[in-house]
């Protein structure tokens, strides 16, 4: 289980959560932040900083899209990628990633 | 050389219990602890919330259990080293284990019990500031007064930061405050009276470089993080109150059985390196629950277990503690 950041995050950027975030599981997509569901601990500490309201616990049934979708930053090759990310056990010093989950990039484009 | 029957590592809920229950035992142990205070993770991360899940206490704010944690265990009267960590682990030919931590003590012990949560923390890394040799860099915060005749500059957005920028406001010849957010993640009362301060806020702004010489820093450049545009401040002393980031470790370097983040053990909380034991959340075993109640059982088991192999002949139960400890009236519970 992990917690998950939903679509309110698409465009915010904010980055309050990566600065809370205990063990640096939190992920720069281009327009996006995604938690890695291995590296997370559950602590939630990035619900409460984030200035959207886009953070949710494991156990909210609300969105399962973005559960998923956090999950594939990280296990699916992203557009324009061979490999997947995986878990390089650090947001911070991995840097941002540049590319979303096509669900997110779908999302950017339509708006 | 301090020496023990148990030293344990990481003074969270689960180290403190397990600390007692060296006591129960009548085993002298060692308490080490990478952060500078007792209480672990939730006196680091969570110390205002409120746990609802802690057997006999329907609501208890993590401060408090701490607290009360931190009465019991000091019963077993634990020697106690905190802001250290333990870098290396090894076996000695009679038998009994030494481990080494990075402010170089050394610990002879009978048995180590890993009660490291998720792992030691570490500062947050800041690019930098951490690559500047020179002086003025101070990690760790000294009294008000000695920072009457400095220029300081602090970075981060969290209760640190903003706490220690309000501390030194009115006594630095100027504090700067240096936040990469457009908004601080610091309790609201404590924002507000920043507000009300003397001290110089940037947003949305990142130290870029620290300039110096023999002295020490003299000058930081802060860069605005959108639009790139920079300006140059007088600074004497830098303080990065960014928090802390936690990772296993040199511990993974042990031999241990290690499946992600966490250290696998058997029903005694062994872990299959010779009277190597661990317990609370660093644990795994099938069917593991990962909250604090499940470790404050597994240190029992662990102290229990280990009591036993350490004195041939004694039983792993301990007998009923109300048989056996005179009330004590301490914290929370009494």
């Amino acid at each position: 289980m992990a917690y998950v950041i939903t679509g309110e995050c698409v465009g915010e950027m904010d980055g309050s959560c990566v600065d809370v975030c205990p063990v640096d599981c939190i992920y720069e997509g281009l327009e996006k932040r995604y938690i890695n569901p291995n590296e997370c601990i559950d602590c939630g500490a990035c619900v409460t900083v984030c200035p959207v309201s886009a953070i949710f616990g494991p156990n909210d049934p609300q969105q399962p899209i973005w559960v998923d979708d956090n999950r594939a930053f990280f296990e699916l090759p992203l557009p324009t990628r061979s490999e997947p990310i995986g878990d390089p056990g650090g947001g911070s010093s991995y840097g941002p990633v540049g590319v979303d989950t096509p669900l997110v990039a779908e999302q950017v484009a339509g708006a | 050389m301090p020496t023990a029957d148990i030293l344990i590592i990481g003074a969270g809920p689960a180290g403190l219990f397990a600390a007692y229950y060296t006591g129960v035992r009548g085993l002298r142990c060692i308490l080490v602890d990478s952060l500078p205070h007792l209480g672990g993770q939730v006196a680091a991360l969570y110390p205002e919330k409120f746990v609802y899940d802690v057997a006999g206490f329907p609501a208890v704010r993590g401060r408090e259990l701490i607290k009360g944690l931190t009465a019991q265990a000091l019963s077993a009267d634990p020697e106690i080293l905190l802001g250290e960590e333990c870098s290396t682990l090894e076996e000695r030919p009679d038998g009994t284990l030494r481990v080494t931590t990075t402010a170089g003590t050394e610990v002879t012990c009978g048995a180590v019990l890993i009660t490291g949560g998720i792992g030691r923390f570490v500062p947050r890394p800041l690019p930098a500031v951490d690559v500047y040799v020179g002086e003025g860099i101070h990690r760790v915060v000294g009294p008000a007064e000695d920072y009457a005749s400095h220029d300081v500059v602090i970075v981060g957005g969290g209760d640190s930061a903003v706490d220690w920028a309000n501390m030194l406001a009115e006594t630095a010849r100027s504090v700067t405050l240096v936040h990469r957010r457009a908004a601080f993640t610091a309790h609201e009362s404590s924002v507000a009276q920043l507000h009300e301060s003397s001290v110089r806020i940037v947003m949305e702004s990142e130290v870029a470089d620290l300039i110096g010489g023999n002295e020490g820093v003299t000058h930081a450049e802060i860069t605005h993080v959108k639009s790139g545009e920079s300006h140059i401040v007088p600074v004497s002393v830098v303080i990065p109150a960014l928090g802390h980031i936690a990772s296993l470790g040199p511990l993974t370097n042990w031999g241990l059985s290690i499946k992600g983040r966490q250290i696998e053990v058997g029903t005694d909380m062994s872990t299959g390196r010779s009277m190597v034991y661990a317990a609370g959340d660093i644990t795994d075993y099938p069917g593991k629950v990962r909250l604090m109640v499940v470790g404050f059982g597994e240190a029992a088991t662990a102290v229990n277990n280990i009591a036993a192999r350490l004195r041939p002949g004694e039983a792993v139960f301990p007998g009923h503690s109300s048989e056996l400890m005179r009330p004590v009236a301490v914290g929370i519970g009494v």
